[in-house]
């Protein structure tokens, strides 16, 4: 007893802090403890929200925010264990239901413990550093049911077995599956993409592996894209109904390799179905599907584009060398058309108007146009054609549609000076023959020319087309000074100017009396208005009408030659004439001369003249006579002269001769040019320069560069450097 | 009138009031009546009243913070009182914020004084982001919240303390002296609310942990901070940390004739993705104004009056602050004059405003330099015993802040939209607040 009353004396340490209940701590903690119970066993409505945070704020005030914090985290953990037992246990279907209601039970739990602990949150937790309630219940969800030893992996294998399902064609519960994965998004990114999309993509990825083996094994390349292309919808939609929308460029990226990347180039040569038989049956809908689908993967579009490429090559190549298909030459072009129709609508409404398409589309028709050399001439020939008869009835708008599309072809030549020859010459003819169909058209194709390569290409064109009109006024004003030749013949005359029109030379000819006296008085009115010119007859370009009664009075109007007409009038005042009195009368060359009388005299129905001996050809020793028996449906009678269309042999080696000789002094020219600016250069680099700038026009050859180069140091505008034989130097 | 269901009887400690419910909802739902309302806790309907074992005086206060966003204080609550009232219903902020509106220079009252207990000049007072400051005396810093009330003070092995930085409201930066053979000093980040080191930076030379003053310190947005170092052996220069790893990323070493790690202040320039850094008079005997750019170690600009003739020897620049939106940096002398130095041209010269040369005739009996602050446009600089504000492209002076109490102001600080101003004697600093704005 003594003993113990003497320790009651004894002196106290002076305590800092006077918790009136040294019992207060665990008392307060336990009323606490029992709320959070009865909040788990959703049985709160018993509960004060008042006195539980005024208990759990008492607490943190009197320092023990450690013993809450602690406190709680050990009974929530102790909660979702048996919640975790609990999702354990169910069976089958019932488990991610389970899982499901336990974590909404769990959310709704931890709100409100959240809000009892609210002020230890925002005082205590916020100077400890630790986690605040929230995250920290979520931490423990996660750590005791999600990665629970019985339930992570038989979570993600429901998961992806209900994906399965789905792909194969089992209708699953779609918002449990949402709800399940917006569970692992709330766990956090990192969960979310460990615990389930990782894995999933994995199983994505292995699925469509052993499917698309099985699609391409089965079906040809249009189906299989279609499946392929229901595939990829099929999982986008997926994303939205219930996964993450971060997932969505993962999952297709896995689609999209499997089925797509992988089998790119087995799809695209695939035998009877692939890209090749697409193309060639304007199967716009497949190749569509095609275009979206590999435009999503790495080169997939510079796959197919380069089988597009490579089999228009091919095409074009066929249809430019094979000699059968290049006799035509209008339809040799306006096959190249078509071709080009056909791309074009498959590249506009298939391929999305794709630009790298397009420029695949022009560099091949570049590559196989020019094979052919005589690709220039046959497209003069082609304008020549739609010119001359073929715009006939065809609206004004059409018709710049087909001179558009002429362009694009032009475009592609490498030779566009030999086009531009020939051009000159077709349209010489057509002007001086009055074949025009439409003046309209021939300006219009002028200016596309002029818009195209510039000023100087067209200018002689243009000359053409002037001279063509200054004649019909010159015309006019002959007549008007000379009244008296209304009566008789009428002499239509057109002056061209040297140098604007295709040179050819003059072959002159014995005019008939009556018309050369007209053509002196034509030139002496034409000297006589314009001084220091010079005329010449270009006899061998002209036409004339003349009337004719034959023996039996019959009445025509013959549409001939001026050669043509020279002969038929000798008959006015003979008979019978012999080939060479004809020859000697006309002194037309043989070669025109016999190309002359064979039209008169063998061709069927327009035959005025006979021959004898009747045969094809004519021959030295023939004799003509009228032919009285001559007869015709028509009153006017159009005497053709047996023309080439296209090119002999020997004229279109000496077309290319002139347009070489014609392309020597723009070689020279863009070598001063260049040279002027750069004052030395060495060989190489010239070569390149000299190409680049004449690139419009044709491709210079390097040799005849070389050749100009050599010329232009022996007329002293450049000279080799002394020390480096390489480099030229410009002399001013 | 009004909707019967909207309102709501409360007992708070014994006191009945009516309120209603939207009234408690601008509290917020991380609040205690955001949580006493919610439908979770409402199972059963309440019986009469709702008991909530509080004061009810602060309440009633707090209540009309509530209905009128204004905080009225009747002169019988204690301000702590209330504050710890605020506290348990989760109302310190709406607090906080109701007690002064946004910073404004011409519109500043004196709003508190408080004394301390420090010995000696005090070195710095730094503004903390939410309202609260630290003020640095000699070894110790002492850390004050929004509601002026003291936490523990925080020191680094009691070294003498160059400079304070606030990285947010919870962390301080520490700078002070090393010394010498102990590793002791250098640079440390604390708690603000319980004042623990948390975290002591290192500098590197050469892959070698070496001790270091700290001086002047800096902050980006980036998370880095910057402060001039002094080591031992010459590596003297501008160290970077990383806030967030602690380890230091970088270190830009001063170059023979120029001064960097004694710097008196460094500034980081958001636009020009620079730091300035100055040295002036009196720390070295000529004054350093330089901009590094750490992306490729080179200092992009760079100013000082070495070689300067004498006949100016009385501007000496005391000091400087970049100003971007004006592409100058504006300096001042022990006059108070400002003058401005164009950051577009390299090489250039002082323009100097002389306003007064008035004061020289009525200099204290100890004076303290100038120092200039800048906040959104309006310019700050102290001299002696008050704080002028500049406005305007032409900084032009629009008020005055004076307070004859406690001698001149050695060192101010604005932030949080608060000024705080230190003074040289009585360990005494007042802070400056602008009122909540009118009624109308």
């Amino acid at each position: 007893m003594s003993n113990q009353k003497k320790r009651n004396f004894q002196i106290e340490a002076f305590k800092h802090r006077v918790v009136v209940d040294p019992k207060y701590a665990d008392k307060t903690w336990q009323i606490l403890e029992r709320a959070i119970h009865q909040i788990y066993n959703q049985d709160a409505s018993g509960l004060s929200f008042e006195e539980l945070y005024r208990n759990a704020y008492n607490m943190v005030l009197h320092k023990f925010g450690e013993k809450l914090y602690t406190g709680f985290i050990a009974t929530m953990t102790g909660h979702l264990k048996e919640k975790a037992k609990m999702v354990e246990s169910a069976q089958g279907g019932a488990f991610l239901e389970e899982l499901n209601n336990k974590w909404n039970e769990h959310n709704k739990a931890l709100e409100m413990i959240r809000d009892i602990l609210m002020y230890m949150d925002r005082t205590y937790i916020e100077s400890s550093k630790k986690p605040h309630v929230h995250p920290m219940g979520l931490i423990l969800w996660k750590d005791n049911v999600v990665h629970s030893p019985k339930i992570d992996k038989r979570l993600l294998n429901t998961l992806l077995d209900l994906v399965h399902k789905e792909r194969v064609g089992e209708v699953i519960d779609r918002g449990l599956v949402r709800n399940v994965t917006k569970m692992f998004m709330d766990l956090g990114e990192a969960v979310y993409q460990e615990d389930f999309e990782k894995p999933f993509l994995e199983a994505s990825s292995e699925f469509y592996k052993v499917e698309s083996q099985q699609f391409i094994q089965a079906c040809d390349c249009g189906d299989y894209l279609k499946k392929a292309e229901k595939r990829l919808t099929e999982e986008i939609d997926r994303v939205g109904h219930y996964l993450d929308g971060k997932s969505e460029a993962k999952i297709t990226s896995v689609v999209e390799r499997e089925m797509i990347a992988n089998h790119m180039h087995r799809l695209v040569h695939m035998e009877n179905s692939g890209l090749v038989n697409m193309l060639l049956n304007d199967n716009y809908e497949d190749l569509g599907r095609m275009y979206n689908l590999f435009r999503r993967v790495t080169n997939g579009l510079a796959t197919v584009r380069d089988v597009m490429t490579s089999h228009l090559r091919e095409m074009g190549k066929q249809l430019v060398t094979d000699p059968e298909k290049s006799k035509d030459p209008v339809e040799f072009v306006q096959r190249l058309l078509d071709e080009r129709d056909k791309y074009d609508k498959i590249i506009t409404t298939a391929f999305g108007n794709d630009k790298t398409f397009q420029n695949a589309l022009n560099s091949s028709f570049e590559y196989f146009i020019n094979l052919n050399a005589r690709s220039p001439e046959f497209i003069s020939l082609f304008v020549d054609d739609k010119l001359r008869k073929g715009l006939k009835g065809i609206a004004d708008v059409d018709v710049e549609v087909i001179l558009d599309k002429v362009m694009m072809l032009f475009r592609y030549l490498q030779e566009k000076d030999v086009f531009e020859k020939y051009y000159k010459q077709h349209v010489a003819k057509r002007l001086l023959s009055g074949k025009t169909v439409s003046d309209d058209a021939e300006r219009s194709l002028i200016v596309k020319l002029k818009t195209e390569c510039g000023y100087q290409f067209t200018s002689k064109l243009e000359g053409m087309f002037t001279d063509m009109k200054t004649s019909e006024d010159t015309m006019r004003g002959f007549y008007n000074s000379h009244p008296e030749l209304s009566e008789g013949p009428t002499l239509i005359v057109q002056v061209l100017t040297t140098g604007s029109w295709p040179t050819q030379p003059a072959v002159l000819c014995n005019l008939p009396a009556e018309v050369s006296v007209l053509c002196e008085k034509f030139r002496s009115y034409y000297l006589g208005t314009h001084t220091g010119r010079r005329l010449s007859w270009q006899t061998n370009m002209g036409t004339a009408d003349i009337k004719a009664v034959f023996g039996k009075g019959q009445k025509h109007e013959l549409n001939v030659s001026t050669f043509q007409m020279c002969v038929l009038m000798l008959f006015n005042n003979s008979d019978r004439l012999s080939y060479k009195e004809i020859e000697q009368a006309t002194e037309i060359p043989a070669p025109e001369l016999k190309r002359c009388l064979q039209s008169l005299a063998c061709v069927k129905g327009k035959n005025v003249i006979k021959k004898e001996p009747m045969s094809k050809d004519i021959g030295e020793d023939d004799l003509f006579v009228v032919n009285d028996k001559f007869t015709s449906k028509f009153y006017k009678v159009k005497i053709g002269t047996v023309v080439a269309q296209k090119e002999t042999e020997p004229e279109k080696q000496e077309t290319r001769q002139r347009v070489e000789e014609d392309r020597k002094p723009q070689i020279e020219a863009a070598i001063v040019r260049i040279m002027k600016s750069r004052k030395i250069l060495d060989h190489n680099n010239i070569i390149a320069e000299v190409t680049k700038q004449l690139q419009p026009r044709f491709l210079a050859n390097p040799t005849e560069i070389k050749k100009r180069i050599e010329s232009l140091i022996e007329r002293d505008f450049l000279e080799r450097d002394n020390t480096d034989r390489k480099l030229y130097r410009y002399l001013a | 009138m009004g909707n019967s269901k909207d309102r709501i009887k409360l007992n708070v400690g014994g006191r009945i009031f009516e309120t209603t419910s939207t009234t408690l909802a601008n509290a917020g739902r991380d609040s205690f009546f955001g949580a006493l309302f919610d439908d979770e806790w409402n199972l059963s309907p309440p019986k009469e009243d709702l008991f909530i074992d509080r004061n009810p005086d602060c309440f009633a206060v707090l209540l009309d913070l509530l209905r009128t966003g204004d905080l009225n204080v009747p002169a019988n609550i204690p301000e702590r009182l209330l504050h710890r009232e605020a506290s348990f219903y989760g109302l310190l902020h709406h607090v906080r914020t109701s007690k002064w509106g946004p910073f404004d220079g011409n519109r500043l009252r004196l709003s508190d004084s408080v004394k301390g207990i420090a010995p000696g000049d005090g070195t710095a007072v730094r503004a903390g982001p939410d309202g609260g400051c630290c003020v640095a005396h000699g070894s110790v810093v002492h850390v004050f919240d929004w509601m002026l009330e003291e936490h523990c003070p925080i020191n680094l092995d009691y070294q003498r303390v160059n400079d304070v930085g606030w990285i947010d409201s919870d962390n301080i930066v520490l700078s002070a002296c090393e010394k010498l053979g102990r590793g002791d000093g250098g640079m440390g980040l604390f708690s603000s609310s319980t004042g623990d080191l948390r975290y002591k930076f290192q500098v590197c030379h050469e892959n070698q942990v070496k001790s270091y003053t700290a001086g002047a310190l800096s902050f980006n947005q980036d998370y880095k901070i910057f402060s001039s170092c002094k080591g031992r052996s010459n590596e003297y220069g501008i160290g970077v940390w990383d806030q967030i790893t602690g380890k230091q990323t970088d270190f830009f070493y001063e170059s023979p004739g120029w001064s960097l790690g004694d710097a008196d202040k460094l500034q980081w320039l958001n636009g020009m993705n620079c730091l300035l850094v100055a040295t002036l008079f009196p720390r070295k005997d000529n004054c350093y104004i330089s901009l590094l750019d750490f992306r490729d170690k080179n200092m992009v600009w760079s100013w000082s009056d070495i070689g300067s003739p004498m006949a100016i020897d009385e501007k000496r620049v005391r000091d400087a602050i970049a100003m971007e939106d004006s592409n100058s940096i504006c300096v001042v002398n022990e006059f108070e004059d400002l003058g401005f130095i164009d950051l577009r041209m390299y090489g250039g010269s002082v323009r100097w405003s002389s306003r007064s040369r008035l004061m020289k005739s009525k200099m204290p009996d100890e004076p303290c330099y100038p120092k200039l602050a800048l906040h959104e446009g309006q310019l700050f600089s102290s001299m002696n015993d008050s704080i002028s504000v500049f406005c305007g492209p032409d900084w032009v002076l629009t008020s005055r802040l004076r307070r004859s109490y406690g001698g001149s102001i050695c060192d101010f600080s604005i932030g949080g939209d608060r000024l705080f101003a230190l003074h040289s004697e009585e360990n005494v600093f007042d802070v400056w607040e602008t009122p909540p704005s009118p009624i109308i």
